[in-house]
């Protein structure tokens, strides 16, 4: 008898022609760790939610789910919503109340536990995730994975025997994140619960996992051990889902002939790059440096504080953007990136320093060329459709090349489909692309960008990267603060790092990883310091490489 | 912060204090008590935050006593005792003792208030008073959070669409108004959206399947037992002393001496333990920490 099942599984949301998911037939067992993966819309996130029946959606359900052997309409749902949990994506909105331990009991109040008792569980599982000096702390001031991994404990304060994860941390930093799945794992292991994930962070997760489904239209395209999938996606030459794989697996099959024993692991990369002998080619390098461009903003002495009595958010920063390049920003969460940002685009003024516009001197408001895009572009949209909210931004603009312009851009940004939906009601990368259309219509010089990959399935952060190409083509700057190391290195000219309010260095992107021991990307660690010459990117390893001879003994 | 001394007692103990100092207070209206009760309660929210409260609304409260000792001999002119004319307006000496009464009265009410707040905080008002009200108990709490949250938003919202030129502080009026309005539809439609997200982690959490229970933080102790008790022994005390007539200053028909006499010590030493409890408590949980101190 397995686990949690479901039979011939299909759902049709109402008002939608094609089903969300079709005819999904699964078998789980009990204490297993299972990894959702697949493009956005591809009905991850629906199967999960049919699983959790207290918020599984309305439409036309086939099919049946059993869990523990018993079809999960006839199971008590008191006893479901114990056995069954679940985590979502954004930290913030599923908190409910408004201090750390009452967020904890929330869900045993619910069930009507006494006080005692609650007592207890709450003492054990405070002490197993170290949070007991976050407990009277109010929850809006915690950081993401602080507020996640609270709510984590709140739903394994039921108890849980499967726990369902939708994408938890899609919001959080990458050390956050990998903190956050080392928690889960550790649940796995010691309690047994049975965990089945929707996630993108493929580097983390698949080392961790013990299965991998890997869902397309509303299908299971593979299901298997996670070297079976990874092969199985490859041997498909499903040149899409290349951006699934994680990228020391995409290095060998790149570089291999063998195929078998493929690696998951920054270790397991590094075991096998050291068989490898390797030709480097002599790639011409792109010597033009961005530097020796025109700078066209330049920030001098920055200092900036919020209040009075707090310290220095931006400490005495320096940092100038070349005309025509993509700046990354990096950094560790609170360093003050995002707060650097806001005094670039002008929605907070520094206490201290200069700010220089192409090469003058600049007082008051900040020129119009330079457009922002938050973290939550949602905040951008004031209209119900997208077609009113640009035609409102031409308005204001007063354009007379407007309609034209539009046209051009929602043409290299394919979204002409999308104009009469609300805002709202489009997935989170299309969101982003309304949002960076409706500010390149001011024609801007620089473009700042605010963490833009984040929550983005890999094939989506693919297009989106592809697409700032174009735009940098187009003659814009872009500033762009993120997490994401792969991003980064794959894109950017240039990389700066941020550090306790200041610009600790800035390099040009491949030179800054290559310099980086922690801050860089997997594919860097995986051949830092190895017998292979030292790449950044899977790309960069496809030029430069030239495979003479692998030794499989060793 | 520190949850030692009074403090540290049941929250329906301190209630219980708050209402018989309250109502002692106002019923005691002798400016012998009343100097020694504000006495007190300096002394109590010393310990409690060593002034910062105070130091924080200070001139703020200072100044309704001292409207009311200036202007009560200006409209009450009942007494045998004329002291002078002020612009043809008589002013007695027993206007003045009624003006420096209502005075301190109030000033003991304000310190009192001040001290309420301190030490019943928001969670020990709701568990307080939610044991009648569940559903009720939990919207507040709802709304503890959300309230903020919406704020935190809002400005989240006008700093952004600052950025794309919407804003409420320039511009006419008339297209003020209406950029407001947009901001403000921003956050409902935003704060809807998330709100789902919230509900959905309410349901999934068992929200509303069978009747909550309630997380009771606090547990009885001996102490809290023997001070509910002591407590009210003393009201019932003082509030006898008041039917008997002492602890008041009597202004008319004659104006009784200001310094207490004869029973009313027995009161005065009763309502000064009443009022000063939490100070008792406070120096308790002192003493015992030298005595433990000493004793390693």
């Amino acid at each position: 008898m397995a686990f949690l099942e479901t039979k011939n599984l299909s759902f049709t949301y109402p008002d939608e022609e094609k089903p969300a998911i079709s005819d999904v037939s699964l078998s789980i067992a009990q204490g297993e760790f299972v990894v959702l993966c697949g493009p956005s819309g591809s009905g991850k996130s629906t199967l999960l939610r049919l699983l959790k029946k207290e918020i599984a959606p309305y439409g036309d359900k086939q099919g049946i789910i059993h869990y523990k052997g018993e079809k999960l309409e006839t199971i008590d749902a008191h006893l479901l919503s114990k056995e069954i949990g679940m985590v979502f994506q954004d930290p913030e909105n599923q908190l409910v109340m408004d201090r750390v331990l009452e967020e904890l009991i929330f869900g045993l109040e619910n069930i009507g536990m006494d006080s005692e008792q609650m007592r207890k569980r709450v003492a054990e599982m405070v002490h197993f995730f170290g949070i007991h000096h976050l407990l009277d702390h109010k929850v809006h001031l915690l950081s993401g994975g602080q507020k996640q991994i609270v709510n984590l404990a709140a739903v394994l304060l039921m108890e849980p025997s499967v726990l369902l994860l939708d994408e938890p941390t899609a919001q959080l930093d990458p050390v956050a994140a990998k903190d956050f799945l080392q928690m889960i794992k550790q649940m796995n292991q010691e309690f047994g619960i049975t965990i089945m994930m929707v996630e993108h962070r493929l580097e983390d997760v698949f080392p961790l996992c013990d299965r991998v489904l890997f869902m397309e239209n509303g299908t299971v395209l593979t299901d298997g051990k996670p070297r079976e999938v990874i092969q199985q996606l490859w041997k498909k030459k499903m040149l899409a889902k290349t951006s699934y794989l994680p990228s020391p697996a995409l290095l060998y099959l790149e570089h291999t002939k063998n195929g078998q024993n493929i690696p998951l692991t920054v270790k397991e990369g590094r075991r096998w790059v050291n068989t490898l002998a390797i030709n480097p080619k002599a790639v011409a390098r792109n010597n033009a440096l961005v530097t020796e461009n025109k700078s066209i903003f330049s920030l001098k002495n920055i200092d900036f504080h919020y209040d009075k009595k707090g310290g220095n958010i931006v400490n005495s920063l320096s940092l100038t953007v070349y005309e025509g390049e993509w700046l990354a920003i990096v950094g560790a969460n609170g360093t003050g990136k995002s707060t650097l940002l806001k005094l670039m685009a002008g929605l907070a003024t520094p206490q201290k320093g200069s700010i220089k516009w192409n090469g003058k001197k600049i007082k008051g408001p900040l020129p119009l060329d330079i457009v922002y895009l938050p973290q939550n572009p949602k905040l951008l949209f004031v209209h119900d459709t997208i077609r009113k909210e640009l035609e409102e931004v031409k308005k204001r603009l007063s354009l007379s090349d407007g309609g034209e312009k539009l046209q051009l851009l929602l043409s290299i940004f394919q979204l002409e489909t999308l104009l009469d939906r609300h805002p709202y009601d489009v997935s989170g990368g299309e969101l982003q692309k309304i949002a960076i259309v409706s500010l390149l219509l001011s024609s801007p010089k620089i473009l700042l960008l605010d963490e833009p990959t984040k929550g983005l399935d890999p094939e989506m952060k693919k297009e989106l990267g592809q697409l700032l190409m174009k735009v940098k083509a187009l003659g814009v700057t872009i500033v762009m603060v993120t997490h994401d190391m792969e991003f980064a290195a794959l894109y950017t000219d240039r990389c700066a790092m941020m550090f306790q309010g200041e610009i600790a260095s800035t390099a040009r992107t491949n030179d800054f990883f290559k310099g980086n021991t922690f801050y860089t990307t997997v594919i860097n660690r995986i051949t830092r310091g190895s017998q292979v010459p030292e790449v950044v990117t899977a790309e960069e390893a496809r030029q430069r490489w030239e495979i003479i001879g692998e030794d499989s003994e060793k | 912060m520190m949850k030692r001394g009074f403090r540290s007692l049941h929250p329906l103990v301190c209630l219980i204090y708050f209402i018989a100092a309250f109502t002692t207070l106002m019923l005691y209206q002798h400016p012998f008590f009343l100097v020694f009760t504000i006495i007190l309660l300096l002394c109590f929210h010393w310990a409690l935050d060593r002034w910062r409260l105070l130091r924080g609304w200070g001139k703020m409260f200072m100044i309704l006593p001292i409207l009311f000792f200036i202007i009560t001999p200006l409209i009450n002119h009942r007494g045998n005792h004329l002291l002078f004319y002020l612009f043809n307006n008589p002013i007695t000496l027993e206007a003045i003792m009624q003006g420096w009464i209502h005075s301190l009265s109030l000033l003991a009410m304000l310190l009192l208030f001040m001290s309420f707040n301190l030490v019943i905080t928001a969670d020990k008002f709701l568990f307080l008073f939610s044991r009648g009200f569940p559903q009720w108990s939990l919207l507040i709490m709802l709304s503890m959070r959300f309230i903020p949250l919406l704020r935190r938003r809002l400005n989240e919202i006008i700093t952004v669409q600052k950025s794309r030129g919407l804003s409420t502080h320039d511009g006419r009026f008339r297209q003020r108004i209406k950029n407001g309005l947009l901001l403000l539809q921003i956050l409902l439609t935003w704060s809807l959206e998330e709100g789902i997200q919230t509900a959905d982690s309410m349901a999934a959490r068992g929200y509303g399947l069978q009747k909550r229970s309630r997380y009771i933080p606090y547990k009885m102790k001996l102490i809290d037992g023997i001070s509910i008790i002591f407590l009210l022994i003393l009201t019932i005390l003082c509030l006898f002393g008041w039917w008997l007539g002492d602890g008041v200053l009597a202004l008319t028909p004659i104006l009784e001496p200001i310094f207490l006499y004869g029973r009313e010590w027995t009161f005065f030493f009763l309502y000064i333990v009443l009022i000063g409890y939490p100070l008792i408590m406070e120096i308790r949980e002192q003493l015992l920490w030298h005595s433990w101190k000493q004793k390693i």
